[in-house]
């Protein structure tokens, strides 16, 4: 998957996490802002990651504001936002899901 | 007709897709039944996103005994080819397919549902459907459409949308849903499918919730759609069975029971033959006294 | 349902007015048609028939957001409606939002993901999304050593550049290092904005150590310091110079190694004084600030040289005139086109201001 333009998805409001994928030259790098960071931001960072890799990308830049999201939340805003940064929203990534 | 075993259907807790917090919570609460929604609820930019959530959390939370449904988008949309394929991936129980009126529209979902269970390995005639009545055109098409499928567990009246099609709005005594609320009812009883009555949405209106609950209950629905957890006690309260009806039903489980340990093929109560309808009324308010915690184990009214 | 979310149409006066009577309640009370006029829409939130949120967005700008939190969770629907402005402005593909608040708030607003870029006593100045101020400073060159070099920095909109603007960059290029020249990025003036940019760097092309830059949205744009393009009140021009200053000072400098701003004297300007002054009071210590007389012509008559004026002389097509006033790369550029420029003033463009 090819990231194409920036996109965000999900919200700021309580259980969510807004997700922003812009492109990148080399790596995943990711600013979190979260409340749970100390207790949580490496697992959060971890399912983006995870998830971003899954969707063959391995370079992007991520801007991720956590309100107490789960990981299903989590990978979900993530899936979300790299469809639409790569314009494949109306493809699903079945095999990802 | 779906499934042979009749569940509980008393209630069903609409959830918008799109938000997090109360995806996560929809179990919490005791609903029989938990209809995600990608559709109303959704704006047109959060489609997408609203259909990966509810995929996601389909696949990770714990969502109990509750029968999970989910809204797709209508069939004129281009949200709906790939809202059902997901739903299916997800292993959902049950899509609902909104603005139902006609029997064509269920077959094509029908349809497309099998398509997805082959494409996605699914046991095929596994994902069961329902249909939502919104229009003058599914009100009087009701009977064909509640027929439509093997698949199908119910159909629900949606009065939002109907009452605009009939150039009216809703009223308190609901008297502009009359005609609609018996076709559904019938429609779904003469199919040997569940019925659903419509939401009620004023939430300060406590009265008026109780009033129309009792209404439809008195007509013979098998539930409510809800749009507030705060609903659902106050629908299995209109639901409970009194202590008389869970008597009544005992001593029918009991004749059942006793014509099995006879080994006879015949259930007599009182000198007199017990058929079918009787039966599964008995069974029916077994299980809503299970469900409200009137009986115990062995089915004994347990005294307040 | 909880916290539905509508569009509030202010074409309609009744809507207007609950919005108004709404705001003015939470001591939002500036309505001055400047500002009203700039939004591009405005969202809200009703508990029954009572507004309980709203929300705007003009450009880039968050603006108007007010919010009751009366029988709600706190801050629900503060991230509510904050949440809808921000999807909606990046689903219309604008990825870096910018929000003016009451100091008190920006707590609130750094609680969503935006980050503080400054505050004064009384207002906060915050930005969220991409490409934000650290993506802006790193794009910046730099030269080697610059941490020991002696740098300056110079902010002007230069419409068009003028041989005052080079007299201004030529002294700073004496007396430093290093200049930056950072060109004002708002596209509000008779010369587009890479008209401008390509201006500045043709006419100091000359001058080994000074770096064209576009200014960006952090200083003096018309996210930041409205009143330069609009005309307001002096306490207006006086709040928003304080913050671009302090951006400047806070923000910019530390991360160039900038230690003097150089401004042109402004005895024709009343809001460009305002921002001098304004500028003198803030910038120091951490830089210094020098001020530099305004140029005058080589011409017998020493007139002051101004944009202004050079700007005059366009629509007069008096382009004789402009040799006292413009470095000859600038003269070449309105002869070659004279018409369109002139044609921009006929269609409305106005030449009076900055």
């Amino acid at each position: 998957m090819e990231i194409k333009e920036t996109a965000v998805a999900g919200t700021l409001e309580s259980s969510d996490i807004q997700i922003m994928i812009s492109k990148a030259t080399d790596g995943i790098q990711i600013d979190l802002q979260s409340d749970v960071e100390k207790q949580f931001g490496d697992q959060i960072r971890q399912v983006i990651t995870t998830t971003l890799n899954h969707l063959g990308i391995n370079a992007a830049k991520v801007k991720a504001v956590d309100k107490g999201a789960l990981d299903c939340v989590i990978k979900a805003r993530t899936i979300a936002a790299a469809q639409r940064a790569s314009q494949t929203t109306n493809q699903p990534a079945w095999e990802v899901l | 007709m779906a499934e042979n075993e009749e569940r509980l259907r008393r209630t069903m807790m609409f959830v918008p897709g799109n938000n997090p917090a109360m995806v996560k919570d929809a179990g919490i609460y005791g609903a029989d039944s938990i209809m995600f929604d990608l559709e109303d609820s959704v704006s047109l930019s959060e489609k997408d996103a609203a259909r990966v959530l509810v995929y996601e959390a389909l696949q990770t939370q714990d969502y109990g005994n509750a029968e999970l449904v989910v809204r797709v988008n209508g069939q004129d949309t281009e949200f709906y080819a790939n809202d059902v394929k997901a739903m299916v991936k997800a292993g959902i129980d049950v899509i609902r397919l909104p603005k139902a009126e006609s029997p064509e529209m269920v077959q094509q979902l029908e349809a497309d549902i099998l398509a997805a269970e082959k494409e996605f390995g699914r046991e095929e005639g596994s994902t069961h459907l329902m249909a939502a009545i919104e229009s003058a055109k599914g009100v009087l098409n009701a009977p064909q459409i509640a027929a439509a499928s093997d698949r199908m567990i119910g159909i629900a009246l949606s009065a939002e949308d109907y009452t605009t099609d009939m150039k009216t709005h809703r009223y308190p005594d609901g008297a502009e849903l009359e005609f609609a609320r018996n076709m559904v009812l019938h429609a779904a009883r003469a199919a040997g499918v569940a019925a659903f009555d419509t939401v009620f949405t004023n939430m300060d209106d406590t009265e008026g919730f109780y009033r129309e609950t009792e209404y439809i209950h008195q007509l013979g629905f098998d539930g409510k759609s809800l749009v507030n957890p705060r609903q659902i006690e106050m629908v299995n309260k209109v639901y409970e069975p009194t202590e008389k009806e869970i008597l009544n039903a005992k001593n029918v489980i009991n004749a059942i029971e006793e014509a099995r340990l006879k080994g006879s093929g015949v259930i007599s109560m009182n000198g007199q033959m017990v058929d079918r309808p009787v039966v599964l009324r008995a069974q029916r308010v077994m299980r809503l006294a299970k469900a409200s915690n009137l009986v115990d184990e062995e089915g004994n009214y347990i005294e307040k | 349902m909880d916290n539905q979310i509508v569009d509030l149409y202010l074409s309609n006066p009744k809507v207007k007015k609950d919005w108004q009577d709404f705001l003015t309640s939470l001591n939002i009370t500036n309505f001055s048609a400047n500002e009203v006029d700039q939004i591009d829409y405005t969202i809200g939130i009703y508990n029954g028939d009572d507004l309980v949120a709203t929300g705007s967005v003009a450009g880039n700008v968050l603006k108007y957001i007010g919010v009751c939190n009366k029988g709600v969770t706190t801050g629900s629907r503060f991230n509510a409606i904050v949440s809808e402005l921000v999807n909606r402005q990046f689903a219309n593909h604008v990825y870096h939002l910018f929000v003016f608040t009451k100091l008190k708030y920006s707590d609130s607003f750094q609680h969503i993901g935006f980050s503080e870029l400054v505050h004064s006593d009384e207002a906060a100045f915050l930005e969220t999304g991409s490409p934000d101020v650290h993506d802006f400073l790193a794009e910046i060159p730099r030269v080697d050593n610059q941490d020991d070099k002696q740098v300056a920095g110079i902010v002007m909109n230069a419409n068009p550049f003028t041989l005052g603007h080079r007299y201004l960059v030529e002294r700073a290029a004496k007396q430093n290092d290093l200049v930056y020249v950072f060109v004002v990025n708002t596209d509000a003036s008779l010369f587009s904005t890479a008209e401008r940019f390509q201006l500045v760097k043709d006419g100091t092309a000359d001058l080994d150590n000074v770096i064209v830059v576009n200014g960006g949205d952090y200083m003096v744009s018309y996210v930041t310091f409205p009143a330069y393009f609009l005309a307001s009140p002096d306490h207006a021009v006086t709040y928003q110079t304080t913050l671009d200053a302090r951006i400047f000072r806070n923000v910019i400098a530390p991360a160039l190694n900038i230690k003097v701003r150089y401004v042109g004297s402004e005895p024709l300007s009343r809001t460009t004084n305002i921002y001098n002054e304004v500028l003198t009071r803030e910038l120091p210590p951490a830089v210094e600030v020098k001020v530099i007389d305004r140029h005058q012509t080589l011409t017998g008559d020493q007139q002051v040289i101004t944009a202004t004026q050079v700007r005059q002389f366009i629509k007069n097509g008096e382009t004789s005139s402009l040799t006292a006033f413009v470095p000859e790369t600038t003269a070449r550029f309105i002869q070659n086109h004279l018409t369109t420029l002139q044609k921009r003033i006929q269609e409305g463009m106005n030449i009076d201001g900055n």
